[in-house]
């Protein structure tokens, strides 16, 4: 008998950038996957200093069928910054899951982000005849090629990626208006744990869809 | 004044000046589609203004999503 618990197949391990650019693609990124009915799970979701950051990453990316990797950052942008190596870690880490476990995590699915369509290949050439969707740093993108890999890999009765990004865009309206009432401020909205904001996407989508 | 939503009632539907990969569209919450698509910013939000009726709240996004602006005709 598996003893993967039911969670497994709802999960969606999110492996991404934490700098504040990336926060207009992981905001959409995490709309759409509670959108589509599934749940995201991300490093930010739990904050502890005393454990290792490896063995959170180890316990989401084994509790997860479904996982998103976004390895737009692989590039440094000005001299002298360092490139992040943790996104190709934990890809690597998530397909030898499904490669070395058995069982349930042999279905393991997983989407790979960039911003440019063939840089990766050249950065990761192990994975250049992976198929990845590019999004080109835009929100927009995000929500449709998250949405359309779900349906790609067999997800139905989906609404079309324009009308999520329009709920998205309804979504930030609301979440604005109804935090400022409550005496948010700008910073706080800016600066809002993961956990809490993915609270407000989940109750949103709840009453709204 | 807090500002009344479509969906918590009371207050007329706001329309939103969506960014899109043509464009810039103007949605009316609770509209199936998009009235009109916009080649520039610009435009979208007089477009918004001329088709709001007074009271209204237009809601201008950035291109993520987020809020640039949001005034009441």
């Amino acid at each position: 008998m598996s003893n993967i618990p039911k969670s497994f197949h709802n999960n969606v391990f999110i492996n991404c950038p934490f700098d504040k650019k990336y926060m207009s693609l992981l905001n959409p990124l995490l709309f759409t996957i509670l959108y589509l009915g599934f749940k995201p799970r991300i490093a930010s979701e739990s904050f502890d200093s005393g454990e290792a950051r490896i063995n959170k990453i180890l316990k989401l990316i084994s509790s997860s069928k479904y996982s998103i990797h976004d390895l737009s950052r692989i590039k440094s942008l000005k001299k002298n910054e360092i490139y992040r190596l943790n996104m190709p870690f934990e890809l690597g880490v998530d397909i030898g899951c499904r490669l070395f476990k058995k069982g349930a995590h042999k279905k393991k699915k997983c989407l790979i982000l960039e911003a440019k369509q063939y840089r990766y290949q050249k950065a990761l050439s192990d994975m250049s005849n992976s198929d990845i969707k590019k999004h080109d740093n835009a929100a927009e993108k995000v929500v449709r090629q998250v949405r359309n890999w779900f349906v790609e890999i067999g997800l139905r009765r989906v609404e079309n990626p324009t009308k999520i990004w329009e709920r998205y865009n309804e979504f930030t309206a609301d979440f604005y208006e109804k935090r400022k009432a409550e005496g948010y401020r700008k910073r706080d909205l800016q600066t809002m744990p993961t956990p809490e904001l993915v609270n407000f996407m989940r109750e949103w989508v709840k009453k709204n869809k | 004044m807090a500002r009344r939503t479509s969906r918590s009632g009371g207050g007329s539907k706001r329309i939103h000046v969506i960014s899109r990969s043509s464009g810039w569209a103007i949605k009316r919450e609770g509209a199936s589609k998009a009235a009109k698509v916009y080649t520039k910013k610009d435009s979208a939000i007089k477009g918004a203004k001329r088709s709001a009726s007074k009271g209204q709240n237009i809601v201008v996004h950035k291109k993520d999503g987020s809020i640039q602006k949001w005034e009441e005709k």
